[in-house]
C-alpha cells in the first residue's frame, strides 16, 4: 500500500494532536512540519521529524510531500491554503473555512483551479454515535424529524477554565476580532451547523440572539435557530463562558426522539479511553477517525467530506447569523 | 453588598479617620473566570468597597491592581472582568503591577534559588486593601489573602515558583504589608460554588485565612503556609471571630475525607496518563 506523505502546518493545540495521531498511522510518513515557534519545532524534532521548517512556505517546497494539515490561527487560513493549493498539495484544513465567506470563496476557487482536494477538520463529523445518528435520520428511524437540539459549551479559546486544567496562556489572536473573524458561534457553532447541514440539508431560514459576557470583541454565547428548507426546525447554542464542558444533541421524530450526551464522559469512558491512548489504540478517536479518512480519500482518489463547499455554507449560516442576529444584554449588567 | 461590607467593617472597628491619601485595591483575579463561579473577586464587590472609601476617606487616590500571570494578562482580564468599566464609572487607576517599577528579591528555599519582584508602588502607598476569594487549592490547601497578594509578584512567569509555593507567599506577604483584608464570601468555591453571602473583614491577613480554614474545615495549623507566616511576623493564627461566623461555618461547602482521597487518586492517575 503507498504511504501518504504528509506536512503538518501549524503546531498548536490541534497541531500537536494530528501529528501524534500521523505519527501513530502506519501509511503515513510525516516528511515536515512547520510552525513559527522553535520550542514547537524542537518537540517534533524529538519525535523523529527532519524537516521542520520555520517559514510554511518552504515546506510546501518540498515536493516529496503529497498533502499537508493546515492548522493555523484563522486569519491565515485563506493564505496558507491557496499557497498549499498553488504547491499541488491536497489539504485537510482545520474548521472554519476561513473567517467569513468571501475569503472562504477565494479558496474554493483556488482549490478547484489547482485541482486539489480540501476536507475540512471537523471531527464531530467522526463521532461513531453522531455517524450513527445520521443513517438513522437518513432511513427514517425516527419518522419526520420536528426538532433537532444541540449545545456545545466549554470554556472555549480560554480553556484553562475548565475543572482541574492547567492554566495555559490564551494566544493573543483569539482576543482579536480582525484575526479570529467571530467568536463562540464560528468556532464552536460551525461545528454544530455543519452537522445539522449533514443530517438535514439545505437552510432556509436564521434567527440568531449573541451575547458578549466577557466584553470581549467577539460573542462569548449565541443561540440560533435554523430553519431547513426540507426538515426540521433546528437550535444551536454555544458558550465559551462555563468551567464544565457539556455536549449534546438531541432530536426528536414523528416516530422516536433521542438524545446524546456526548461530554462531560462518564468516569469510566475516560479511564478506558486513557487506557486505550497509552496502548496506542487510537481508532476509537474522532480526531483519529478524521485523518485515516482523509488519507483514505487521497489513496482512493475521492472527493472527502466534510468537504470546501460544506464549509463555506456552515460560513454563509454564520454570517447570516450575524448579519440578523439581536444583542443579548451584557449578563454582568443585567443582574444589576 | 455595600452594606455588609460596612457592617463587616464596623465589626471590626477599622479607622477610616487617618489622614490617607493613596489605596492600593488588591483582588484576586486568577484567570477569565466569571464572578459567578466563585474563583474570581466579583468586581460589583470591589466597586462597593471603592464606593465606601470614596465616601469615608478625603478624596483618595484609589487603584486596583494586579499583575500578568503565566495564563492571565491583565490587558484582557481587566476588559474581560469587568474591571474596566468600574474604574471609569468610578474614577479609579487600574494598574498592571507587571508594567510597574519592581525591586527584585532573592530567596533561597531549600537550596534553590528564587527571584520575586516586589512593585514598589506598594511602599508609596498609604493603604493596602486585600479582596480575596475563599478557594481550595492544590499544593497549599487554601488561596485566601496570603494567597492573594501573592499575585503581586511582577513577574509573569509565577509557574516558576509553584514548587516553593508555600514559602514564596510568605515571603511576599513579608514584603508587602496588607493593611485590611476584606474577603469576597458571596461565591465561594469549596466542594461545589455557593452563594454564601458572606463578607469576612479582617487588619490581619494571617487571623482572615486561619479564620478561613476554619470555615473550610481545615485545621489552620495544618496549612504550611499559614503556621509559617505566623511564625515570620506576617500576622497572628489567632482570631476572634464576630458576626454570624459560626452560621458560615455550617453553610460552607466543605471537602471531606471521601473528595481528597478522590483528589489524591485523580492526582496520581493524571502523573500515570498524563
Amino acid at each position: 500500500m503507498r504511504k501518504i506523505n504528509i506536512g503538518i502546518i501549524g503546531l498548536g493545540n490541534q497541531g500537536k494532536i494530528h501529528l501524534n495521531n500521523c505519527l501513530n498511522m502506519k501509511d503515513v510518513n510525516v516528511l515536515g512540519v512547520a510552525d513559527v515557534s522553535r520550542n514547537a519545532l524542537k518537540l517534533a524534532e524529538k519525535k523523529g521529524i527532519r524537516n521542520t521548517y520555520l517559514n510554511y512556505e518552504d515546506l510546501l517546497k518540498n515536493n516529496q510531500i503529497d498533502s499537508v494539515i493546515i492548522s493555523l490561527p484563522n486569519y491565515l487560513h485563506t493564505e496558507a491554503t491557496i499557497k498549499a493549493a498553488e504547491a499541488g498539495k491536497d489539504v485537510l484544513l482545520e474548521k472554519p473555512l476561513a473567517r467569513n465567506v468571501s475569503e472562504g470563496r477565494l479558496i474554493l476557487s483556488s482549490a478547484q483551479k489547482y485541482g486539489i482536494k480540501l476536507m475540512l477538520g471537523y471531527e464531530m463529523r467522526f463521532i461513531k454515535s453522531l455517524m450513527t445518528l445520521h443513517d438513522e435520520i437518513a432511513g427514517g428511524y425516527f419518522g419526520e424529524v420536528q426538532f433537532a437540539d444541540v449545545v456545545n459549551v466549554s470554556g472555549g479559546p480560554l480553556s484553562s477554565r475548565g475543572e482541574g486544567a492547567r492554566p495555559l496562556a490564551v494566544p493573543p489572536w483569539w482576543f482579536d476580532k480582525e484575526k479570529v473573524g467571530g467568536g463562540a458561534l464560528l468556532d464552536l457553532g460551525s461545528h454544530l451547523i455543519n452537522l445539522l447541514n449533514w443530517y438535514f440539508g439545505e437552510v432556509k431560514d436564521v434567527k440568531a440572539f449573541i451575547g458578549f459576557m466577557y466584553n470581549m470583541d467577539v460573542e462569548d454565547v449565541a443561540t440560533c435557530i435554523l430553519k431547513y428548507k426540507n426538515g426540521p426546525l433546528a437550535s444551536i447554542r454555544v458558550g465559551w463562558f462555563s468551567k464544565g464542558f457539556f455536549q449534546s444533541v438531541q432530536v426528536c421524530g414523528t416516530a422516536k426522539n433521542v438524545s446524546l450526551n456526548l461530554a462531560p464522559l462518564s468516569i469510566f469512558r475516560v479511564i478506558s479511553g486513557d487506557i486505550k491512548t497509552k496502548l496506542g489504540w487510537h481508532k476509537n478517536k474522532s480526531i483519529y477517525s478524521e485523518i485515516e479518512y482523509f488519507i483514505d480519500c487521497l489513496r482512493k482518489d475521492v472527493n472527502p467530506s466534510p468537504s470546501g463547499e460544506d464549509g463555506l455554507r456552515d460560513l454563509q449560516v454564520i454570517e447570516l447569523a450575524y448579519k440578523t442576529a439581536s444583542r443579548l444584554d451584557k449578563i454582568q449588567e443585567a443582574s444589576n | 453588598m455595600k452594606e455588609a461590607i460596612v457592617r463587616s467593617l464596623d465589626l471590626i472597628n477599622f479607622d477610616f479617620k487617618s489622614n490617607l491619601h493613596s489605596i492600593l485595591i488588591k483582588p484576586n483575579m486568577c484567570y477569565y473566570y466569571h464572578p459567578s463561579t466563585g474563583e474570581i473577586t466579583d468586581p460589583q464587590f470591589v466597586s462597593a468597597i471603592v464606593d465606601i472609601l470614596q465616601e469615608r476617606f478625603n478624596d483618595p487616590e484609589i487603584s486596583i491592581v494586579e499583575a500578568d500571570a503565566s495564563a492571565m494578562k491583565c490587558k484582557y482580564a481587566f476588559p474581560m472582568l469587568g474591571y474596566d468599566r468600574i474604574a471609569k464609572e468610578n474614577g479609579i487607576k487600574l494598574i498592571n503591577l507587571s508594567k510597574e517599577e519592581s525591586t527584585k528579591i532573592s530567596i533561597n528555599i531549600k537550596g534553590s534559588k528564587f527571584d520575586i519582584l516586589i512593585p514598589n508602588i506598594f511602599n508609596k502607598s498609604d493603604l493596602i486593601v486585600n479582596v480575596p476569594k475563599i478557594k481550595y487549592m492544590d499544593g497549599v490547601n487554601i488561596s485566601c489573602a496570603l494567597k492573594n497578594m501573592f499575585g503581586c509578584n511582577a513577574n509573569p512567569g509565577k509557574y516558576i515558583y509553584h514548587k516553593a509555593l508555600n514559602d514564596i507567599i510568605v515571603q511576599i506577604n513579608k514584603h508587602i504589608n496588607t493593611d485590611l483584608v476584606i474577603t469576597d464570601g458571596i461565591m465561594v468555591c469549596g466542594k461545589y460554588t455557593k452563594r454564601l453571602n458572606m463578607v469576612m473583614s479582617s487588619k490581619d491577613p494571617v487571623a482572615n485565612d486561619a479564620a478561613a480554614s476554619t470555615l473550610m474545615g481545615l485545621n489552620p495549623r495544618s496549612v504550611k503556609h499559614l503556621a509559617s507566616a505566623s511564625k515570620n511576623g506576617v500576622g497572628s493564627m489567632e482570631f476572634n471571630p464576630v458576626g454570624d461566623f459560626n452560621d458560615f461555618i455550617i453553610k460552607f461547602p466543605k471537602r471531606g475525607a471521601k473528595d481528597n482521597i478522590r483528589k489524591l487518586a485523580a492526582s496520581f492517575y493524571s502523573r500515570i496518563f498524563y
